[in-house]
C-alpha cells in the first residue's frame, strides 16, 4: 500500500502526484534521449550517466535511478557551477564542466547544465552527466596508472559556457574536442547531452504552462519535505549513539600497501553525522575529491535506508558529512591524480559507511557487492581507419551481495553502480567495435558462500579483429574478496576474486593489478569480476539448494563439500545425507571453537 | 460483413465473454464461466445460450458467421503461473547466460530494495547448452558449426525430457545458416518436440532480446498449440467455413497455424483489443483520449490511447521477460471481483493479490469458497442484487457473502460487516487508481484529460468511485461493457508484422536492390497469407517503416515510409523524414552526418469491415418505464444506508437521464452512479457519466 503522508501544504494530492509524474517523465525522457542518440557505448549501451533536475536555489528536485556514483556529487557540483557564474546566468546558456576541484566526480564524467527560464525567470536547471569515452591525456580512455598528478590524466574543464544566450561557442567546443580521441564520437555525445537537457527543458516548460510556477513550486517543496520526513523517520529508528565501520583497500599497483578507510556515524534523534577518516592522498589515481566522496557516503546511507524513489535533496537534509582533512584519500586536494576514484576508493568508502550503519542497525545488514575490476579498450578500426576507445562496462559486471531475504543477484554489480548499469547487447558491441566477444557468462564458485549465496561474478573474454588492441585494466577486488555478512565465510577464496587473464600465444598471464597491455589478433584477454558476498553460515544452506547450484554449474562439487558441507554423489543427482550431516556438524563446531 | 453474424469470444480468467454482432442488427452479449482445462467447454456453453436466445441451432449460428474470433489468456496465464513447457536452449558457446545476466541490470524502482528477487528463469542453466560455431557482425563465418555439440545437447535434452527447443545463436540475424542446420538436427533427433529459432521469431539485431523472445516463444507455443488445435477442431466440426482468428498482442488477428508457432505474439491476446474498442465507442462523443479499465474476476487491465492512437511497445520487459515483438501496452494488476480480502501480518486489511478465481470463486457463489472477495463486498453493500444471477448460471448468495466478510475481516478488526465491506471496496479502488496513475501520470499524461471507458462485468460498480479518485470528469459505460474486449476483437483487422534486418549506410549509393527485395519478400509473404485467407487485393493494406540512426549511434528511430519501389529520390525523402523525426524526438538533427538503416518492418493488414454501433430510439418516458424499485446501498464509511433507485437498462432509451445515487442494471453489468454523478444514455448505446453538480 502507498504510504499516506499528511501533506503540510495546501496542494491537492492529485496535482502533487501529477507534478511528481511529470518531473519523473522529464527526467526519464532526458535519459532516453541520451541513450538513443549517444555515440559511445558507455552512453548508449551501458547507461553510465545520470540526469537530474534542480530548482532555482539550486537544490536537487529529482535524480533518476541512474548510477549511484553520480548520486551525491551532482548536488555540490551544481552549486559550484551556479556560484562560479553568479548573476551571469542567462536564458539560452549551456554550461559544461568536469573538474573535481569544482566538485566533479572524475574528469571523464562531463556534465552539462542548462538553466531553464520561464517568463524571464530562472526556474529550473536540467543537468546531464555522462562518462565520455576519452578526455585526452597520455592513455586512451583516461585511466593512467602512471599519472602522479591530475595534470597528467587528461583535460580539466572548469565551469565554461558552451552556449552563450543561445549561441554555440564553436571556438570553445572546438578547444574541448581537439583534446579528445575519437572526436566524432565525443561530438555526438556532446550533442546527445545537449538534446537531453533540451528535452528536459521542453517537458518542464509544458508543466509550467499547465500549472503555473507557484503551483509547481509548492508541489516541489512538498516533495522535498516528504523525502525529508521519510529519511528522518528511518534515522529516528536507530538508537542514538556513535557507530563505527572500516574497510580495507587493496594495493592495485601503487606500492603503498593496503589502506584502511574508516567511517563513524553519530545518530542524534532524527539526524545523523557521518565522519570519514582516510590516510593521506598518494601519487596514484585512486584519490577521491570531495564531490565523488559524497557519492560514496550517500550510497552507504542508501544501502541502509533502502528508500524507494523519488530521490531529491530533501533526503539529505538530516545528514551532515565530514570527509576528513583536505589532502587525504577521501578528501583529495590538487594535484592528486584521481581518475580511478569512481570505483576505487569509492566502493571501499561505501563499504566503510555501510559497515557503520550495520553496527547501528544490524537487522538491515546485507552483504557487500563485488567491486569493479574492468578494462578499457582502444585501437584503430581496420575497416574504417578510425580510432576507437571505450570503457567496457560489460567487463565490470560483478555479483551482488546476498541479503537476509535471498541469494545475491548474479551479474548485477559492481557496488558503485548497484544494478543501474547495462552491459549492452553483445551484438551491438561487436557491431560498434572490431572485436569478437568469446564469452560473457557467470563463473562457477564466484558467489560468496553463505546460507544465502552471493551472486556470481562474470567473465568477459575478448579478441581483436585485424588490429592491435590496447587493453587497460582498472579497479580492484582482485586480492581481497567481497565481504560477506552474518557469519558467511569463503573457503575457496581465489575463485571469488577478480583478475585479468591474458593469453599471449598460448601463454597465460594472470594480472591482479592495474596494467596496460596489447593484444594481437588471435590473442585473448579474459576479465573476471568478483562475486557478491554471502549471508549467514554456509552450512545452514538447505542441501537441496546446494545441489541445484551444482547441477546448474554455479557451485562445484568441491565447493559444495568444502564451503557448504554438502556431500554429493558423483552422478550429481543426489545428496549423501549421512556424510553431509557429519561434515556440517564438524563445520559448525569448528566455527564455535 | 459478408454473412449474417460475426462472433467474438474473449476467454478471460473467470468468464468467457461472447459478442455476437448481427449485420445491420443488434449486438448480443453472452457470458459463461471459463473452463481453463478445456476452453471449448465454455465456448459450447456460450453457444448454447445463443442458440436458445435466437432459437437457432448452434451449428447454424456458426455457419452463418463470416468470422469467429478468439482472444485468449492461455499464453499469458502460462507465463504468469510459469506453467509453460520444459525448454532446452541451444546457444552460442560462451553466451549461455545472456538471458540470466539480463544485461547486468536491475529494474528501476528497486535500486536499493534488498528484498526484490531476481527475475524467474524459463530455462535453468543446465538446459542452456553451448554450441561452438561463430558468425560475426558482417555475417561471415568465423568458426564452423560444431554439430557434435548439438548432438550432445540433444542427448541431454532427451534425458531431461525437454518438450521444446529454442535455438538462438549470435548474429543469426545476419546469417541464419547455423540456426537452420541446428533446427534440422533437432527435428531429426527429437521428433515431436517443438522447435523455433531466433532468426525466425525475431529477426532483429540484439542477441539478448532475440534469445529471450525465442525462449518465451518456445516456452508457450506448445501450450498455445494444444489450445488452438482444440478450438479449431471445435469450430470446424460445427461447420465454420473459415478458420478461427486469434487475437494477437499487436492489436490484429491471425489464423491458428501461425498462432501455434508464435505464441509470443499472443501473450496479450484479449486485453490488447481494449484501446481499439474504447476509441470506437468514444468516437460518437468526439473523444479521442481514452483510458480503458477492465475489471474481471482475477485481474484489472488498463490501456491508454491518446489522440486516437494506441500505444505499441517493442523490446520491453513483460512480466520481467524481455520481449521484442510489438505489443499493445497493457498495465495489469491483480485486482478483480475475486480478489481476496484478508488481514495481513501487520494486522491491516489487504485486498489481493490472491484471487478466488472462478472456482470456488467468491463466497457468494456458493461453490464452497470461504474467502471474502470484492464481489462479496459489492453484494453486501447492496450494489449487486441480492439474488442476481451471474454469467447465466451463478446465483449469488448474500448471507454467505456477509458471513465471509464477517469471519475474515469484520470480526478480526472488530468492526461492522458494513464498514468492512466498504473498506474492501475502498481499498480495491485505491489499488486500481494507482494502476491508472502508472499508465497515465507516470507517463506524463494527466488522467483528467481522458475519458474513462468502463469494461468488464465488475467495473461498473467501481467506475464512478475510480473517476472521483482520479479527478476524471467523463466516464463512458457501453451497454456491452462486460464484453468490451470481445467487441474490440470483432472490429479488428487481420494483421501481420514482418521484420527484416539490413544494416547499411543509407544514401543514393545504397544497396537499394536488396532493400526493395526484402520489402517485396515480406509483402509477398503477407499477401500470400491474406489471399489464402480469402482477402481481396483491395482489402489489403501495407505499411512500411524503417529503423534508422546516425552513423555511430546504436539505437534507432522508427520512420514511416511510403510504399512502392525505393529509388534515389525516395531515399532523399526518407533521409529528410529521418532528420525531422530525430529533431522532433530529441530537439536536434545532424543533417551533415551519414545515416544508417538497420531494420525494416512491414505491417500487412487485411481489412475486415466493422459492425456498426447500435442506434437506440429516444423516448422521454424511458426513465419511468425502466424504474424497478429501490435497494438500500452504502456510499460512505458512516454505515448509513441510502434507499437507492434501480433502473433496468434494457428499458432505458436514448437521451434518458438518471441522477445519482442510482443503479442501472444491464443484463451483464451493473453500473453504480454515486451521489453527485448523472448518467445519460447516448443513442450509440453508451452511458455518459458526468458530475452533475458541475
Amino acid at each position: 500500500m502507498t504510504q499516506v503522508h499528511q501533506a503540510a501544504s495546501t496542494i491537492d494530492p492529485i496535482t502533487l502526484a501529477v507534478v511528481r509524474g511529470a518531473l519523473e517523465t522529464a527526467q526519464r525522457e532526458m535519459t532516453l534521449t541520451l541513450e538513443k542518440t549517444g555515440r559511445s557505448s558507455v552512453f548508449n549501451l551501458a547507461h553510465d550517466y545520470s540526469n537530474a533536475l534542480f530548482d532555482h536555489l539550486p537544490e536537487m528536485i529529482l535524480q533518476g535511478q541512474d548510477i549511484p556514483i553520480h548520486l551525491g556529487s551532482l548536488i555540490p557540483a551544481m552549486k559550484a557551477v551556479a556560484d562560479y557564474f553568479g548573476d551571469d546566468i542567462q536564458d539560452g546558456d549551456v554550461i559544461y564542466h568536469n573538474d573535481p576541484v569544482y566538485q566533479g566526480s572524475h574528469i571523464l564524467d562531463c556534465c552539462m547544465y542548462k538553466p531553464v527560464f520561464y517568463q524571464g525567470e530562472l526556474v529550473f536547471w536540467t543537468v546531464c552527466k555522462g562518462h565520455l569515452t576519452d578526455i585526452g591525456g597520455p592513455v586512451p580512455a583516461g585511466y593512467n596508472p602512471a599519472a602522479k598528478e591530475i595534470y597528467a590524466e587528461g583535460l580539466r574543464i572548469p565551469p565554461v559556457k558552451l552556449w552563450d544566450q543561445g549561441r554555440r561557442r564553436d571556438d570553445v567546443v572546438n578547444l574541448l574536442l581537439s583534446n579528445m580521441r575519437a572526436r566524432r564520437d565525443q561530438e555526438g555525445d556532446l550533442n546527445a547531452q545537449f538534446g537531453a537537457c533540451r528535452v528536459g527543458e521542453r517537458n518542464l516548460i509544458a508543466l509550467l504552462d499547465k500549472y503555473g510556477v507557484a503551483t509547481v513550486r509548492a508541489a516541489i517543496a512538498e516533495l522535498k519535505d516528504m523525502a525529508d520526513r521519510h529519511m528522518r523517520s528511518l534515522i529516528r529508528s536507530i538508537p542514538d549513539g556513535s557507530y563505527h565501520g572500516a574497510a580495507v583497500l587493496e594495493d592495485a599497483g601503487h606500492g603503498y600497501g593496503e589502506l584502511t578507510i574508516q567511517a563513524q556515524i553519530t545518530v542524534r534523534d532524527d539526524s545523523v553525522h557521518i565522519r570519514v577518516q582516510s590516510p593521506p592522498q598518494i601519487p596514484y589515481f585512486i584519490n577521491s575529491y570531495a564531490g565523488n566522496s559524497m557519492s560514496g557516503v550517500y550510497l552507504g546511507l542508501m544501502m541502509f535506508a533502502q528508500v524507494p524513489p523519488p530521490y531529491n535533496a530533501g533526503l539529505y537534509r538530516c545528514v551532515t558529512v565530514d570527509l576528513g582533512p583536505q589532502g587525504t584519500l577521501c578528501n583529495a586536494a590538487e594535484p592528486a591524480p584521481h581518475v580511478n576514484c569512481t570505483t576505487t576508493p569509492m566502493e571501499t568508502l561505501t563499504d566503510a559507511v555501510r559497515k557503520a550503519f550495520e553496527a547501528a542497525a544490524p537487522e538491515r545488514v546485507t552483504a557487500s557487492w563485488g567491486h569493479a575490476s574492468g578494462i578499457n579498450i582502444a585501437g584503430v578500426n581496420p575497416a574504417t581507419g578510425e580510432q576507437y576507445v571505450t570503457m567496457v562496462l560489460a567487463s565490470i559486471i560483478s555479483g551482488a551481495g546476498a541479503t537476509q531475504y535471498m541469494d545475491g543477484w548474479h551479474a548485477c554489480g559492481p557496488l558503485c553502480c548497484f544494478g543501474a548499469l547495462s552491459s549492452g547487447d553483445i551484438e551491438l558491441l561487436e557491431y560498434a567495435y572490431p572485436i569478437i566477444i568469446h564469452r560473457y557468462g557467470l563463473i562457477e564458485d564466484s558467489g560468496g558462500a553463505g546460507q544465502q549465496r552471493g551472486g556470481s561474478g562474470t567473465v568477459w573474454e575478448v579478441e581483436p579483429i585485424g588490429h592491435d588492441m590496447t587493453v587497460i585494466a582498472f579497479g580492484e577486488g582482485r586480492q581481497i574478496p567481497t565481504m560477506g555478512a552474518a557469519g558467511a565465510r569463503d573457503v575457496l577464496v581465489d575463485q571469488k576474486l577478480g583478475r585479468l587473464e591474458v593469453e599471449h600465444d598460448g601463454e597465460l598471464t594472470v594480472h591482479r593489478q592495474n596494467i596496460i597491455t596489447t593484444l594481437k589478433p588471435g590473442q585473448r584477454a579474459r576479465n573476471v569480476n568478483p562475486g557478491g558476498g554471502g549471508f549467514g553460515q554456509p552450512w545452514l544452506r538447505a542441501p537441496q539448494r546446494v545441489l541445484a547450484d551444482v547441477k546448474n554449474g554455479l557451485v562445484s562439487l568441491l565447493a559444495a563439500r568444502s564451503e557448504y558441507g554438502v556431500v554429493i554423489r558423483a552422478d550429481q543427482q543426489d545428496i549423501d545425507a549421512a556424510a553431509t550431516a557429519a561434515l556440517r556438524e564438524e563445520m559448525s563446531k569448528g566455527a564455535q571453537a | 460483413m459478408k454473412q449474417r453474424f460475426r462472433l467474438g469470444v474473449d476467454a478471460g480468467g473467470t468468464f468467457t465473454d461472447f459478442v455476437l454482432a448481427e449485420h445491420n442488427g443488434p449486438l448480443r452479449l453472452f457470458k459463461s464461466p471459463s473452463t481453463p482445462e478445456d476452453g471449448t467447454k465454455a465456448i459450447a456453453a456460450g453457444l448454447q445460450q445463443m442458440a436458445e436466445a435466437l432459437d437457432m441451432p448452434v451449428s447454424q449460428i456458426v455457419q452463418n458467421c463470416d468470422l469467429c474470433i478468439n482472444g485468449t489468456t492461455v499464453a499469458l496465464n502460462a507465463l504468469i503461473e510459469l506453467k509453460g513447457v520444459k525448454v532446452g536452449l541451444l546457444c552460442t558457446a560462451g553466451h549461455e547466460d545472456s538471458i540470466e545476466i539480463r544485461l547486468g541490470h536491475k529494474e528501476e524502482g528497486y535500486r536499493y530494495d534488498a528484498s526484490y528477487p531476481p527475475a524467474p528463469q524459463l530455462v535453468p542453466r543446465h538446459l542452456r547448452r553451448p554450441v561452438r560455431g561463430r558468425i560475426l557482425a558482417d555475417g561471415s563465418e568465423h568458426e564452423a558449426l560444431n554439430e557434435d555439440d548439438i548432438l550432445a545437447a540433444i542427448e541431454h535434452f532427451r534425458r531431461e525430457q525437454v518438450q521444446s527447443v529454442a535455438i538462438s545463436f549470435v548474429w543469426s540475424v545476419r546469417n541464419p545458416a547455423h540456426e537452420a542446420r541446428a533446427r534440422e538436427l533437432v527435428e531429426q533427433h527429437l521428433p515431436g518436440v517443438f522447435v523455433c529459432s531466433g532468426s525466425e521469431v525475431y529477426p532483429q539485431v540484439r542477441e539478448y532480446t532475440r534469445t529471450s523472445t525465442t525462449v518465451v516463444n518456445a516456452y508457450l507455443s506448445p501450450v498455445m498449440g494444444r489450445y488452438v488445435q482444440r478450438i479449431d477442431a471445435f469450430f470446424a466440426e460445427l461447420g465454420a467455413h473459415s478458420p478461427v482468428r486469434y487475437y494477437q498482442s499487436n492489436g490484429g488477428l491471425a489464423v491458428g497455424d501461425i498462432m501455434r508457432e508464435r505464441a509470443v505474439n499472443a501473450i496479450n491476446s484479449g486485453p490488447a483489443s481494449a484501446p481499439q474498442a474504447g476509441l470506437y465507442i468514444a468516437r460518437p462523443f468526439g473523444i479521442d483520449n481514452v483510458i480503458t479499465v477492465d475489471m474481471g474476476g482475477t485481474s484489472f487491465d488498463i490501456t491508454l490511447a491518446k489522440d486516437g492512437q494506441t500505444n505499441l511497445n517493442r523490446n520491453i520487459d513483460f512480466l520481467r521477460h524481455r520481449i521484442g515483438v510489438p505489443m499493445i501496452h497493457v498495465e495489469t494488476l491483480g485486482a478483480g471481483g475475486g480478489s481476496i480480502a484478508h488481514i495481513n501480518t501487520f494486522g491491516m486489511l489487504q485486498v489481493g493479490p490472491h484471487s478466488a478465481g472462478a472456482s470456488p470463486g467468491p463466497a457468494c457463489y456458493g461453490k464452497g469458497g470461504e474467502h471474502a472477495t470484492v464481489t462479496d463486498a459489492n453484494l453486501a453493500l447492496g450494489y449487486l442484487r441480492p439474488d442476481a444471477v451471474l454469467g447465466g448460471t451463478i446465483r449469488l448468495d448474500q448471507p454467505k457473502a456477509r458471513q465471509a466478510i464477517s469471519a475474515n475481516v469484520a470480526e478480526p478488526l472488530n468492526i461492522s460487516v458494513e464498514r468492512a465491506a466498504y473498506g474492501i471496496s475502498t481499498l480495491v479502488n485505491l489499488n486500481m487508481a494507482n494502476g491508472i496513475r502508472r499508465i497515465s501520470i507516470e507517463q506524463g499524461y494527466d488522467p483528467r484529460d481522458f475519458a474513462l471507458i468502463c469494461a468488464g462485468g465488475a467495473t461498473g460498480m467501481h467506475i464512478t468511485a475510480l473517476a472521483e479518485e482520479l479527478g476524471i470528469h467523463t466516464v463512458l459505460v457501453p451497454k456491452f461493457a462486460s464484453c468490451l474486449c470481445a467487441f474490440g476483437q470483432v472490429i479488428s483487422d487481420v494483421k501481420y508484422n514482418y521484420l527484416a534486418s539490413a544494416p547499411m549506410r543509407l544514401d543514393r549509393e545504397a544497396d537499394l536492390v536488396t532493400l526493395n527485395r526484402l520489402f517485396r519478400e515480406m509483402e509477398d509473404k503477407g499477401h500470400r497469407h491474406l489471399l489464402a485467407d480469402g482477402f481481396a487485393l483491395d482489402d489489403i493494406r501495407v505499411h512500411r517503416s524503417l529503423e534508422m540512426r546516425y552513423l555511430g549511434q546504436i539505437h534507432e528511430c522508427t520512420v514511416d515510409i511510403a510504399n512502392g519501389v525505393i529509388d534515389g529520390d525516395s531515399v532523399d525523402a526518407i533521409l529528410q523524414a529521418f532528420h525531422r523525426r530525430h529533431e522532433a524526438l530529441f530537439t536536434y538533427a545532424e543533417p551533415h552526418n551519414p545515416v544508417e538503416l538497420v531494420n525494416l518492418e512491414c505491417t500487412i493488414t487485411g481489412l475486415v469491415d466493422k459492425p456498426a454501433l447500435p442506434r437506440l430510439e429516444s423516448d422521454d418516458d424511458g426513465v419511468a418505464q425502466a424504474h424497478d424499485g429501490f435497494r438500500a446501498m452504502l456510499f460512505d464509511a458512516t454505515g448509513s444506508w441510502v434507499e437507492t433507485p434501480v433502473y433496468r437498462g434494457e428499458k432505458l432509451r436514448a437521451g434518458n437521464r438518471i441522477v445519482g445515487p442510482a443503479a442501472i442494471e444491464e443484463p451483464t453489468t451493473t453500473v453504480i452512479i454515486r451521489p453527485g454523478w448523472q448518467a445519460v444514455l447516448h443513442e450509440s448505446g453508451s452511458y455518459q457519466l458526468t458530475r452533475w453538480a458541475e
